[in-house]
C-alpha cells in the first residue's frame, strides 16, 4: 500500500506546528531545544517525501545533510544551555531578558 | 627661454630669500639680517634698472605664464596662473619699489639697529616679505595673482605696523590698518570673481584678456544681459568693485583712517609703506588696469571726485595736526588723492608720473622725520621742536627739499608731476566733461593748502629757535641715514626731467621722456601684447584714444603754462599764509581760532566715530541678525532631523524585549503575515 503524498505533507505540517507550539510556549530550555528538532524534522519528512514522490536522490540526500546540522545545533544548543543554567541557576529561558535595549 | 628664467622672476625673488635667509637665521647674523635684505634689494634694484632701460631701448615688453594652478578642462573654462607682465609701466614702478626699499633697509640700520632695538630679525624678514609682495604685485599679468599678492601686502602691514606689539598702541593700529583695507579688498574681491564670471578671463593683457572683452561687451548693443543690466552697466559696477580696493589700500575718504594710526610702525615702515608699497598698489591697479577703467565715464568721475575730495580734505587735516608724522600722513592720504584725480580726470600718464614723484619725495619726508624723531631722542610733536636747522644740516636740506617737491615749488619734482595732472583734469574738463570741473577745483585749491602745511610743518620743525631742551641738543644722525636721504634728495629735485610738461609748448613733446615710455614708442616689437587694430594694448596712447571713443573725453587744447601759472600762484600763496603765520621763534599754534571747525578737524573729522557707529550699530545688528538666522533656522532644520531620529529610535526600541519566545511569536507572525500578502495578492484560493 502506498501512501499519498498528502499525506506526508499533512504529518509534517501537524510535527511542523508542535515544534512552534513548543517555541512559543515552553519556558523550559531543554523543551525549546526538542522543539527546534521538531521542526527541522518536519522539514526531513518533507524532503524525503517529495524525493520518494519524484523519484531522485536529492531530497533523502538533503535530509542526511541536515540531520548532521541538528546534531551540530544539539550540541551547540546543550552547550548554550549548560552555560546558561550556570549563570541563571535554571534553564527558564524567561530569565534571561539582559540583552535588550 | 624658460619664464622663469626672466629677470623680472629675480627682482621679485631676490627680497623673498633675504626674507627666508633672515627668518631662519636673522638671529645669528651681523646687523640681525640688514645684509640679506640690503644685498637683496640692491640686486633687485639692479635687475630693474636693467630691465626698465631695456624696455627703453627698444625690447618687446614680457608677458609670460610661469605656473598654472587650475588649468582649465580641455582648454575650456577658467584658467588661473600666475604669470609676468613686464610693460612700461610695470618696470618703472619695479624700480621705484626697489629703489626705496634698498634705501628704506639701509636707513634702518641706522634707525632700528643703532638704537638698540630688538627683535630685529623679525623685522628685516617683514621688510622683505612687503618687498617681495609689492613686486610681484607690481608684475602680476593677471587680477587673481594681484588679488593675491594685495592681501599680502596688507598682512606685512599688519605685521610691521604692529612691530612693537608690546607697547599698547601699536597692535590695535596693525589690527585698524588691516580690518579696514580688509573692508576694502571685501568689494575688490567680489570685484575679482565678477570679472572672472563675467568675462572668463582675468589677464591684463593680451588678446582674451578681460580688457578686451569688456570693450567687446559695451560696444554691442544687442546686449550683454545680467540681471538686465547692459553691458555698459555690468562694466561700470565691476569697476566700482574694483575701486573699492583701490580706496582702501590708497588710503582714499572714506577708508583712508587706518593710514593716520599706522604712524606707529617704525618711520622707515611708514616710509616703505606710503611711497613704495601697499598705499601705491591701490591707485597702482587703477592704473594697470586703466584700459578698463577707460571704457566707463562714470566710474572715472566718481575716481575724480573721490581723489580731488580726499586731496583736499585731507591737505586740511594735515593742516591742524602736531606730530611731524601725523602731518606726513595725511599729507600721503592727499597726494593719493591726486594720483586718483589725475586717474579719473583721464590723466595716465600724469598719474603714474605722480605716482613716481611722490614715491621719491614722501619716501624723502619719511627718512627725514625718522633723522629728526632719532636726533630729539623720539619727539613726534613739531611743537617741541624748532631751530634743528643749524644743527642737523643734512636733514634740514633733504627734508627741505621733499617739502618743495610736495608743494609743487618749480623746479622741484612734484611741481612737474602736480601740474601735469591738473592740467591734464582741467583740459578734459574744458572739453566738456563737466563734472571735472568739480574735482578740479578741490585738486587746485588742495594745491594752497598743501604749501601752508608743508611750510608751516618745515618751519615749525627745523626754525625759529629750539623749544626744547631735547631740539636744541639733538644727537648727530649717522651716514646710515643721511645717504639715503642725500640721494632721495637729489632725485625730489631733478626728478621732473621725466617729463616737463608744463613747458611742452617751448620744449616740444619729445621731451616728454616718460610719456614717450609709457606710450611704448620706444619699443620695437609689442611682444604679443597687441590688439586685433595694432597698437600696443596698455600703452598711455591707447588709453587716450579709449578714453576718447569710449569715455568721451575731448581735450580742449589748453595751454599747459597758463595752469601751470595758476597753480604755481597759489601754491605762492599758501607760502606767503605759513610764511605769515608760523614765521618767527615763537610761532602761534592758531588751531584755537579754528573754533568748532577746528574740533571737528582735531577730532579727525568724525570719521573714527562714525565708523565705529557703523561698525557696531549697523554691521553688528546684521551679524545678529545673520546669527539668529543661522542657530535658528540653518541648524534648527539639522538639529530637528535628529531630534526626530532620536525620539523614533527611543519608541521603536522597546519592541526588542530580549524574550526568546517573544522573538519567536514576531518571526511566526510575520511569516504567516507574508503568506497571507502573497495568498492574497497571488491568488492562490480563488
Amino acid at each position: 500500500m502506498t501512501v499519498p503524498l498528502e499525506g506526508y505533507l499533512l504529518l509534517s505540517a501537524a510535527v511542523f506546528c508542535i515544534g512552534v507550539f513548543g517555541v512559543l510556549v515552553r519556558r523550559n530550555a531543554l523543551l525549546f531545544l526538542m522543539s527546534v528538532e521538531l521542526m527541522l524534522n518536519a522539514a526531513n519528512i518533507n524532503l524525503v517525501a517529495f524525493g520518494l514522490e519524484y523519484g531522485n536522490l536529492t531530497g533523502q540526500l538533503f535530509a542526511l545533510f541536515v540531520i548532521a546540522l541538528a546534531a551540530a545545533e544539539v550540541a551547540v544548543g546543550i552547550g548554550i544551555i549548560v552555560s546558561f543554567d550556570r549563570n541563571f541557576e535554571s534553564i527558564d529561558v524567561t530569565d534571561a531578558v539582559t540583552m535588550r535595549w | 627661454m624658460s619664464a622663469l628664467l626672466d629677470p623680472a622672476v629675480g627682482i621679485v625673488a631676490c627680497p623673498l630669500v633675504a626674507c627666508l635667509v633672515t627668518l631662519t637665521t636673522g638671529r645669528w647674523l651681523p646687523l640681525r639680517g640688514a645684509i640679506p635684505g640690503l644685498v637683496a634689494t640692491a640686486g633687485s634694484l639692479g635687475l630693474a634698472v636693467w630691465v626698465a632701460l631695456r624696455l627703453a631701448l627698444g625690447t618687446a615688453p614680457t608677458h609670460e605664464t610661469v605656473y598654472t594652478f587650475v588649468g582649465g578642462v580641455d582648454g575650456q573654462g577658467v584658467v588661473f596662473s600666475f604669470g609676468l607682465l613686464v610693460d612700461p609701466l610695470s618696470a618703472l614702478m619695479l624700480v621705484v619699489v626697489s629703489l626705496i626699499a634698498v634705501l628704506v633697509h639701509l636707513f634702518s640700520v641706522g634707525y632700528m639697529n643703532e638704537e638698540g632695538e630688538s627683535d630685529l630679525d623679525r623685522y628685516y624678514a617683514g621688510l622683505g616679505l612687503f618687498t617681495f609682495s609689492m613686486l610681484a604685485f607690481v608684475v602680476a599679468d593677471n587680477l587673481l595673482m594681484a588679488f593675491v599678492f594685495f592681501e599680502l601686502l596688507g598682512l606685512c602691514s599688519y605685521l610691521l605696523v604692529g612691530f612693537w606689539f608690546r607697547d599698547p598702541g601699536p597692535p590695535s593700529a596693525a589690527k585698524k590698518a588691516f580690518l579696514v583695507t580688509r573692508l576694502g579688498d571685501y568689494f575688490l574681491l567680489v570685484g575679482v570673481v565678477a570679472v572672472f564670471a563675467t568675462f572668463g578671463s582675468g589677464a591684463f593683457a593680451g588678446p582674451d584678456s578681460f580688457v578686451t572683452a569688456a570693450e567687446g561687451v559695451v560696444d554691442s548693443d544687442t546686449g550683454y544681459t545680467f540681471l538686465d543690466l547692459s553691458g555698459q552697466q555690468v562694466v561700470d559696477g565691476i569697476g566700482l568693485l574694483v575701486l573699492g580696493g583701490a580706496i582702501g589700500k590708497s588710503a582714499q575718504f572714506p577708508l583712508h583712517t587706518w593710514l593716520p594710526d599706522a604712524m606707529e610702525g617704525p618711520t622707515p615702515v611708514s616710509a616703505l609703506v606710503h611711497a613704495a608699497t601697499m598705499v601705491a598698489a591701490g591707485v597702482y591697479l587703477l592704473a594697470r588696469m586703466y584700459g578698463f577703467y577707460a571704457l566707463s565715464p562714470t566710474v572715472l568721475a566718481v575716481i575724480a571726485l573721490v581723489g580731488g575730495f580726499t586731496a583736499l580734505f585731507a591737505a586740511t587735516r594735515a593742516l591742524v595736526e602736531q606730530e611731524l608724522k601725523q602731518v606726513l600722513a595725511y599729507s600721503t592720504i592727499s597726494q593719493y588723492g591726486y594720483v586718483m584725480l589725475a586717474l579719473g580726470g583721464g590723466g595716465y600718464v600724469a598719474a603714474v608720473f605722480h605716482l613716481t614723484t611722490h614715491a621719491v619725495f614722501k619716501s624723502l619726508l619719511f627718512l627725514g622725520a625718522g633723522a629728526v624723531i632719532v636726533a630729539t631722542r623720539h619727539e613726534e610733536d613739531m611743537w617741541e621742536m624748532g631751530g634743528l636747522r643749524e644743527r642737523l644740516p643734512v636733514t634740514y636740506y633733504g627734508f627741505l627739499a621733499g617739502s618743495l617737491a610736495l608743494a609743487g615749488v618749480f623746479p622741484f619734482a612734484g611741481f612737474w608731476s602736480k601740474d601735469e595732472l591738473l592740467f591734464e583734469t582741467l583740459d578734459h574738463a574744458a572739453g566738456g566733461v563737466s563734472v571735472l570741473w568739480v574735482a578740479y577745483a578741490m585738486g587746485l585749491l588742495a594745491v594752497a593748502v598743501t604749501v601752508l602745511y608743508t611750510v608751516r610743518m618745515l618751519l615749525l620743525t627745523f626754525h625759529g629757535d629750539p623749544r626744547t631742551d631735547r631740539a636744541a641738543d639733538p644727537d648727530s644722525v649717522g651716514w646710515t641715514m643721511q645717504a639715503p636721504m642725500v640721494v632721495l634728495g637729489v632725485l625730489a629735485a631733478v626728478a621732473g626731467v621725466l617729463n616737463l610738461g608744463t613747458l611742452r609748448g617751448v620744449l616740444g613733446e619729445e621731451t616728454l621722456l616718460l610719456a614717450e615710455f609709457l606710450s611704448g614708442e620706444t619699443l620695437e616689437g609689442f611682444g604679443g601684447l597687441t590688439t586685433e587694430n595694432g597698437g600696443f594694448a596698455l600703452s598711455a596712447g591707447q588709453y587716450a584714444e579709449t578714453l576718447h571713443d569710449a569715455a568721451g573725453y575731448e581735450a580742449a587744447g589748453l595751454s599747459p603754462v597758463l595752469s601751470g601759472m595758476v597753480a604755481l600762484a597759489l601754491a605762492f600763496a599758501g607760502v606767503a599764509g605759513a610764511v605769515l603765520l608760523y614765521r618767527g621763534d615763537d610761532p602761534d599754534t592758531h588751531v584755537a581760532r579754528l573754533g568748532r571747525l577746528g574740533s571737528v578737524l582735531a577730532n579727525n573729522d568724525h570719521q573714527d566715530e562714525f565708523q565705529v557707529w557703523l561698525a557696531s550699530s549697523v554691521a553688528r545688528r546684521a551679524a545678529l541678525a545673520a546669527n539668529r538666522f543661522d542657530r535658528g533656522i540653518v541648524d534648527g532644520v539639522v538639529n530637528g532631523l535628529g531630534a526626530v531620529a532620536l525620539s523614533l529610535g527611543g519608541r521603536f526600541r522597546r519592541i526588542q524585549t530580549g524574550l526568546v519566545s517573544n522573538y519567536t511569536a514576531m518571526l511566526v507572525l510575520g511569516l504567516t503575515l507574508l503568506l497571507l500578502v502573497f495568498g492574497l495578492t497571488e491568488g492562490w484560493w480563488v
